[in-house]
């Protein structure tokens, strides 16, 4: 099993390697740089990659991927409350912002599926329905009043709750009124909450729990982020069992998006001349931005390189069980290329140029890359 | 034959009451009686024995009492009277409560006789906001403060390129504002190209993806054709192709057959069916922002080389919404007056109440909130102050619940324009 394995990734290894070749031919017959040296630096950090990646057995691929994507986002445990921890203690502000923008692009385009007619918000609303009772549940029919199409029947409603308390991790409590004061007849609801583990970890920081008065609500630390650590933690411990967490949809999204992540810590940071009008700009900021290569981008460029490192990712945080429900088809190409676009206030555009915002998790993926760069060199 | 009278009105009911003399006595309806629930309140804490505080059910009876003396005739307003004491009172028990082991009961008396203090000045400030006769504009709260949202997020001016600099000017600070005026959650309501051909839609989720998409294809990939209206003049284009090529199973059919007027929105043209280019006008914006940069190419024709920022077109799509803030649709307009009240609202809360004060809560329950800001709403349409079309607030109460549980959903910018706002406000006062 160990000899399979290990095949499969060099093979993965080697399939990056012809990646990277492929992209440094598609650049050397165009430029899109407008800053002198751009290409010439990305080409020679693609080089770069070509020679040092393989080495060891892919260790900055180990080291960038077991280490902090998988620590910080799929900890590698079976306990929900203990990945949740963890993911929960990995957050900063900066981390937040990238997380949510990746992730609520996937979810939100997988709630989408579920609850119709609402791509952007799904998340928030939840956010929303658990701050306004201080219980800390939230009620079947209050989430139909949100999310609930008067046309369409309500069984549709019913199935699409049950499959967004289980893609967050949710557990539901029934509650049996013998007599409704509407009708006077029986009636059963059911509330959702947090699993209990759970809420003790939030109770540090996301939720106040008044026991004076028996009120349970949430502070104003409590957001979405609680929500999509929630999916994540759910995503870590359920990696095994693909029904519990989407199936390909799930698994191909998720290593596109950690693919774009680590594709993006690769980037070389370029030095601008100072007569650049870029550095005069009012959104750019010196302290905590970069300017990068914007070639990558190029179709041409990216899909050699995309593929790859997306089972690369698949098979590091899923093993050969996610690695084969990477489908490379035409289709999937296309949403890769709408994927590259996905950030657009990590990875912005000013005046034309590429800014990378220098994020945790960019600069720790950066700094495994350069480390290992910096001790191959020494020997 | 009936007997039933025949009624003698010809228009929609509810579209009758647009006057300013209509809306606002309608506005400081909920808000006069609120005020003196708060005042009889403070009035019975101030009087009561801080060792009788200690006893809830004291609290209780009281409550009871007051109840007894409502003699309010309106069904409507005698229930939201009820409802709103008991808020007050409830909060008031619970804080007791809380603290009573940990404060001593004098401070606690003290705490809530400061915190009723805050709320019915800051009831008086929303009573104060203007004046049924509108006298002496210049100087009332909601001119003030709506002129001040106004200038930041949707400014006014006399051509479309001075709006859009006003635009960029306070990009930097309040760009996600800006952006999210213009992203109503409603916007499944509507239709990329409506029958009337001057509406302007809200930006939807998929719409602002496509603009992205489009800033990126002119950043990194761009074709250059002749300038229709400049010879020797090449203009950056992109395929429409490029930009609908990631959409699989028919997902952007809507955006991709209604191409023409979302180009429109933001500046861009159909060029022979197949590419975007930027219209004339919006050439000469670019240029003077640095968004275009021109290079003489060997033939002698200058081209003109796009470097666009994420801000580029989607401020664009504001300004012509400002322009153009007649022909805003039901959804947009509901969403911007709706965020305008709400910014104004909660500007005035920040300024007037503390941090900590327990009837926060209360001030942006849903149930208060759907009492003041509709009326809100209508009175900043009016042509003093953002001059947009009124009739198209929506009145339906499940239609406000929809946009109105959007309120909490904040996005951090919108809090930092609320402390902006909130500033605004003291500098005012002082200036006074």
């Amino acid at each position: 099993m160990a000899e399979l394995q290990d095949t499969t990734w060099k093979m993965l290894l080697n399939d990056f390697e012809n990646g990277l070749e492929k992209a440094i031919e598609e650049l050397q017959k165009r430029d899109v740089e407008n800053i002198p040296g751009a290409k010439e630096a990305l080409i020679q950090r693609l080089n770069n990659m070509r020679l040092h990646f393989p080495q060891n057995n892919g260790d900055i691929f180990l080291k960038s991927i077991n280490e902090k994507i998988q620590n910080a986002f799929f900890p590698n445990t079976k306990n929900f409350s203990e990945a949740f921890e963890k993911i929960l203690k990995s957050r900063t502000h900066e981390q937040d912002f990238i997380i949510n923008e990746l992730l609520n692009g996937f979810v939100t385009s997988k709630a989408k599926a579920i609850a119709s007619g609402t791509q952007g918000p799904i998340i928030d609303r939840m956010v929303e329905a658990f701050s306004k009772r201080n219980d800390f549940h939230i009620v079947d029919h209050q989430f139909f009043a949100m999310f609930g199409d008067p046309n369409k029947p309500r069984h549709y409603i019913k199935k699409q709750l049950e499959e967004l308390v289980s893609m967050f991790g949710l557990i539901s409590k029934e509650l049996l009124i013998e007599k409704d004061i509407r009708r006077s007849e029986e009636k059963l609801y059911t509330f959702y909450t947090f699993p209990d583990d759970i809420i003790k970890i939030l109770e540090e920081k996301y939720l106040i729990i008044d026991d004076d008065l028996g009120y349970a609500y949430v502070s104003e630390e409590f957001d979405r982020n609680v929500f999509i650590c929630m999916f994540l933690a759910n995503v870590a411990i359920h990696r095994d069992d693909l029904d519990k967490i989407g199936d390909s949809f799930t698994i191909n999204g998720i290593s596109a998006i950690f693919a774009l992540i680590l594709l993006l810590s690769f980037m070389p940071k370029l030095s601008i001349d100072e007569t650049n009008p870029l550095l005069n700009d009012p959104t750019f900021n010196t302290e905590n931005m970069s300017v990068i290569p914007k070639s990558w981008m190029i179709k041409q460029v990216l899909e050699p390189l995309f593929e790859p490192l997306i089972k690369i990712t698949a098979y590091r945080v899923g093993g050969g069980l996610w690695l084969s429900k990477i489908v490379d088809s035409e289709i999937n190409k296309k949403i890769h290329n709408q994927i590259r676009f996905l950030l657009k206030d990590v990875n912005k555009w000013i005046l034309g140029n590429l800014c990378r915002v220098e994020i945790p998790i960019f600069v720790e993926i950066s700094n495994i890359f350069t480390e290992i760069l910096v001790g191959y060199e020494e020997e | 034959m009936s007997y039933k009278k025949k009624s003698t009105r010809t228009i929609k009911p509810g579209r009758k009451r647009e006057k300013w003399t209509d809306i606002f006595p309608r506005y400081l309806t909920f808000i006069t009686h609120m005020r003196p629930i708060l005042r009889e309140t403070r009035r019975i804490i101030i009087d009561l024995d801080p060792d009788l505080l200690l006893d809830t059910e004291i609290l209780d009876k009281i409550r009871q009492e007051e109840e007894k003396r409502n003699i309010r005739k309106v069904r409507a307003l005698s229930e939201f009277s009820a409802m709103y004491r008991s808020n007050v009172y409830e909060i008031i028990k619970d804080f007791i409560i809380k603290y009573r082991e940990k404060i001593p009961i004098i401070d606690i008396k003290d705490y809530i006789i400061e915190f009723l203090h805050e709320s019915v000045d800051t009831l008086n400030v929303l009573r104060h906001i203007t004046n049924p006769d509108e006298l002496n504009l210049e100087n009332t709260y909601l001119y003030q403060l709506v002129k001040y949202i106004e200038q930041k997020i949707f400014p006014r001016g006399a051509n479309l390129k001075i709006i859009y600099e006003k635009l960029l000017e306070n990009s930097p600070n309040f760009y996600e504002c800006q952006r999210h005026i213009l992203q109503s959650h409603t916007y499944y309501r509507e239709k990329l190209e409506s029958p009337d051909f001057f509406e302007i839609p809200v930006m939807s989720p998929k719409v602002y993806q496509i603009i992205n998409n489009m800033t990126s294809l002119y950043n990194l990939d761009p074709n250059f054709g002749e300038f229709p209206e400049k010879e020797n003049y090449e203009i950056p284009m992109i395929l429409k192709n490029d930009v609908f090529l990631p959409y699989i199973e028919s997902i952007a059919n809507a955006e991709e057959e209604a191409i023409e007027k979302v180009a429109e929105r933001i500046g861009l043209r159909l060029i022979d069916g197949i590419f975007l280019a930027p219209q004339e006008d919006f050439v000469e914006i670019l240029l003077d922002n640095n968004y275009l940069r021109e290079i003489k190419q060997s033939d002698g024709t200058m081209r003109l080389l796009p470097q666009f920022s994420n801000e580029t077109l989607i401020i664009y799509y504001l300004a012509f919404a400002s322009q153009r803030r007649g022909f805003l649709s039901k959804e947009l307009v509901n969403w911007i007056s709706m965020n305008f009240a709400f910014l104004i609202y909660m500007g005035i809360l920040k300024w007037k109440l503390s941090d900590e004060n327990i009837f926060y809560a209360i001030f942006k329950d849903l149930q208060t909130n759907e009492k003041i800001l509709p009326y809100l709403m209508k009175l900043i349409c009016f042509p003093n102050y953002i001059g947009i079309d009124k009739m198209k607030i929506r009145d339906s109460i499940q239609y406000r619940k929809e946009i109105f549980n959007f309120i909490g959903s904040q996005i951090d910018n919108l809090k930092e324009f609320i402390d902006d706002i909130a500033t605004f406000c003291t500098k005012f006062e002082n200036n006074e």
